[in-house]
């Protein structure tokens, strides 16, 4: 047999395996993944397939940890999910959004945004990859996948390992060590602790010191990401939603800079919007008492704020 | 095009498989097509700054063989006058005319100078380095001119080595590209598995690597000493695992089509010594510099003072090499001291070590991160935008000790730390265990293909796959 022969027949093979291997292998980690009860996956699944709550919650992980579902059902006498996601950014809540407006509507949606999220870069929608999952039963995330890091992104999806890549730990993490993983109230995971006072200082003096402070006022913003904001709030528009945009609140006071006029200018083409901005509320600035880290308020700080914006909504 | 790409891998087969269909005569043609549309993949237009050194260092090759005398130096000056010239121009113009507003501004007058809008063409240190070697080895006699025209085309622009290295010489690649290469089953494998540890090396470690790193250099002022100290060491293996996962993918993909090309990494954070280190980081530009810059200003044959001075003007070159910035510079001063400073101490360390009665073993793992510790501290000033940055970044190091930041949260960095750990281990083996456990190429079929796949699904499981440009792209 010449040696052409022998390597492609090899090749057939090896590519037969690998293609089998490839079934078994994402076959398994789709059980596990889908079955996960508590968690990050878990509550992200929940988000995508079950929610039929009154009011959503969306952002990232300052909305997951800042907006207590429980505070507001019994205050409104509505229920209430948190689909915030750590790590992510508005390409993420434009596509959540299309999938569950696919499903129901909710009465009310709150969304809660950073001044950062309309920064230049691909990094947000490279974050997008957390939905792979989820794209087989809803084909329409595909586009949010494409539009995003590569045009090969859906060809790398007829792999049934690659939607699970970079999951392992979590995955590993959360069934080995099932007890310990913690237990999100509808969504809401609130941080303990309080971040010192030596922290927020030395954190004030590095931002102070910062170099970027000078570029607070750029105004070059990602344009693709302000699309997608806009989208969201037609969406809730066109359903007649009504919707708050928050920015929640930071230990340092926050400049109104022109990604935050930005927001606040798409904001007000909708009839239906507030926008609300409590990154500059004295209440909350300085405080290091109510944050647990310095992006993040602790659970005191989260339930006082979720307390405070439900008088804005009520 | 990237080869960490999907259409590189389509790039790939169709070129390969054509490259073996072809008759010998025709197949420089299809190498040197692809190698044009690789190149125009980046920035089609750039492809005319190719072919314009490409000419002059052609001609300049047969006119430097035919001629004797003055005029051979001069047609050899000539070719590199033309050659630094165009990375002057691309690559420094810029740099060079905002230093000399600087002055004059301090001067308190305006630059009259305008700047170059212009971007820097991909590669281009890479394969004028290359090109420059060639005018040079026809110079003195140890390479015969190429009069195949097509063929010294392609020995500048072999799409697999065209814009990251690694940076041939004439006397190993360009009689490559005459000889006929069967398809040879050991050797495309073997190609195939170096491109794999290149894809393991750029998507497992690098990149995923480069998400922390990224975070903290991109807010040098935000982030303690500890996420400072943690960067740092990680872009010290990104940008080994970056730069060496593109020149294993370069060498394989050359492998598979019958071309040997040099080794360009060693396991250099192994290396025991700066010295050994420069051994085995970047062979094919530290030997560049050895034959073609050191050795000219006279290398160890001079007074002890001017080996110091040769070497410290090497080691700024190098940095000056890599861009067009300060902080290369003061990486490249920072090498210069170290490989000085190893130099002059050696006699008096081993004196030391010899009269501790310390051993060997110990003494070797004591070098050998104390090498890594400095080389690190020096890839600071590579990988900070600015020099303002690098030295915020060390001023924060002071806080060393206090919680990290942990970017998207624990997963990323458990994904980090197994990485590092991967590689560890495999570069270990084959530092020190060569002979044992090769399991890629065992004898038993089942071995080779099981480890093989498992290998792929690693890749697959625990790769970055958002398409990370590679660092030395730049340079």
């Amino acid at each position: 047999m010449s040696q052409v022969s022998k390597f492609l027949r090899n090749l057939l093979f090896f590519l037969i395996i690998v293609v089998i291997v490839d079934s078994l292998l994402g076959y398994s980690l789709q059980t596990i993944y889908f079955s996960q009860k508590k968690g990050q996956f878990a509550q992200t699944t929940y988000s995508v397939d079950s929610t039929h709550q009154d009011v959503l919650i969306f952002g990232s992980s300052r909305a997951v940890r800042h907006y207590s579902p429980s505070i507001i059902s019994k205050a409104l006498h509505l229920s209430c999910y948190n689909v915030g996601r750590d790590g992510q950014m508005i390409p993420y809540y434009a596509a959540l959004q299309e999938t569950i407006f696919k499903r129901y509507k909710p009465k009310l949606v709150i969304l809660d945004i950073n001044p950062w999220e309309l920064s230049p870069g691909e990094e947000k929608y490279e974050k997008l990859s957390i939905l792979f999952p989820y794209c087989r039963q809803h084909p329409e995330l595909t586009s949010y996948m494409s539009n995003s890091s590569s045009p090969w992104e859906k060809y790398k999806l007829l792999s049934r390992t690659y939607p699970y890549n970079s999951s392992l730990f979590i995955l590993g993490y959360n069934t080995i060590f099932a007890g310990k993983v913690q237990e999100d109230d509808n969504g809401y995971v609130p941080l303990p602790g309080q971040m010192s006072q030596a922290a927020l200082n030395d954190y004030n003096e590095r931002v102070k010191n910062s170099s970027e402070n000078e570029g607070d006022e750029s105004t070059v913003i990602d344009e693709r990401a302000l699309a997608y904001y806009e989208q969201f709030l037609r969406n809730t528009d066109k359903a007649n939603i009504k919707t708050y945009v928050v920015i929640s609140p930071m230990p340092l006071k926050q400049a109104t800079n022109y990604n935050i006029r930005k927001f606040m200018q798409v904001a007000s083409k909708f009839r239906n919007v507030t926008f609300l901005n409590y990154s500059i509320d004295p209440k909350y600035n300085y405080q290091y008492a109510k944050f647990a880290d310095i992006f993040h308020l602790n659970k005191q700080g989260s339930e006082e704020f979720t307390n405070d914006l439900i008088q804005q909504i009520k | 095009m990237l080869f960490n790409s999907i259409d590189f891998v389509f790039f790939f087969i169709i070129v390969t498989t054509g490259y073996f269909l072809l008759p010998q005569k025709y197949r420089w043609i299809l190498l040197l097509a692809a190698s044009c549309y690789f190149y125009m993949a980046f920035v089609p237009v750039y492809i005319l700054i190719l072919g314009f050194t490409i000419v002059i260092d052609y001609f300049a090759g047969i006119y430097i063989e035919k001629t004797e005398g003055k005029n051979r130096k001069l047609l050899l000056i000539c070719s590199l006058i033309a050659n630094i010239g165009v990375l002057v121009v691309f690559k420094y113009y810029n740099f060079l005319n905002e230093s000399f507003g600087y002055v004059l501004n301090d001067m308190g007058y305006k630059n009259p100078i305008p700047y170059l809008s212009i971007l820097l063409p991909i590669g281009l240190s890479f394969h004028t380095f290359q090109a420059m070697s060639y005018t040079i080895e026809v110079y003195r006699g140890n390479q015969k001119a190429e009069k195949h025209f097509g063929i010294y085309s392609l020995y500048v622009m072999f799409y697999p080595q065209l814009v990251a290295g690694p940076i041939e010489r004439p006397q190993n690649i360009l009689h490559q590209m005459h000889e006929e290469h069967k398809f040879d089953y050991a050797r495309v494998v073997s190609g195939l598995q170096l491109m794999l540890w290149g894809f393991f090396k750029k998507l497992v470690v690098a990149d995923r690597l480069s998400i922390y790193v990224n975070s903290v250099y991109s807010h040098p002022d935000l982030h303690n000493g500890s996420s400072v100290a943690i960067a740092s060491f990680f872009f010290a293996v990104q940008i080994y695992c970056d730069f060496s996962g593109y020149s294993d993918m370069a060498i394989g993909c050359a492998r598979v089509m019958g071309f040997d090309l040099m080794i360009n990494f060693r396991r250099p954070y192994f290396a025991k010594s700066i010295s050994e280190f420069w051994g085995r980081w970047h062979i094919s530009l530290s030997t560049w510099f050895r034959d073609y810059l050191y050795i000219p200003l006279g290398g160890n044959r001079v007074a002890r003072y001017r080996v110091y001075l040769n070497l410290m003007v090497v080691f700024i070159v190098s940095g000056i090499w890599h861009g067009a910035n300060y902080t290369f510079i003061v990486w490249g001063i920072l090498h210069g001291f170290y490989t000085l400073s190893g130099t002059i101490f050696k006699p008096y360390g081993q004196q030391l070590a010899e009269s501790s009665g310390i051993n060997q073993k110990v003494l070797n793992v004591f070098n050998i991160l104390f090498n890594l510790l400095i080389v690190t501290f020096a890839w600071i000033f590579f990988r900070a935008a600015t020099i303002g940055d690098a030295f915020s970044l060390i001023r924060n190091l002071k806080s060393i000790g206090a919680a990290p930041f942990t970017g998207d949260g624990i997963s990323n960095m458990a994904h980090c730390i197994l990485a590092i750990l991967l590689l560890f281990i495999i570069e270990y083996k084959m530092e020190y265990l060569s002979e044992k456990f090769n399991l890629i190429t065992d004898n038993r079929i089942w071995v080779r293909w099981g480890s093989t796949i498992a290998f792929l699904f690693i890749i697959l499981l625990f790769g970055v796959f958002s398409g990370g440009q590679f660092i030395y792209f730049q340079f």
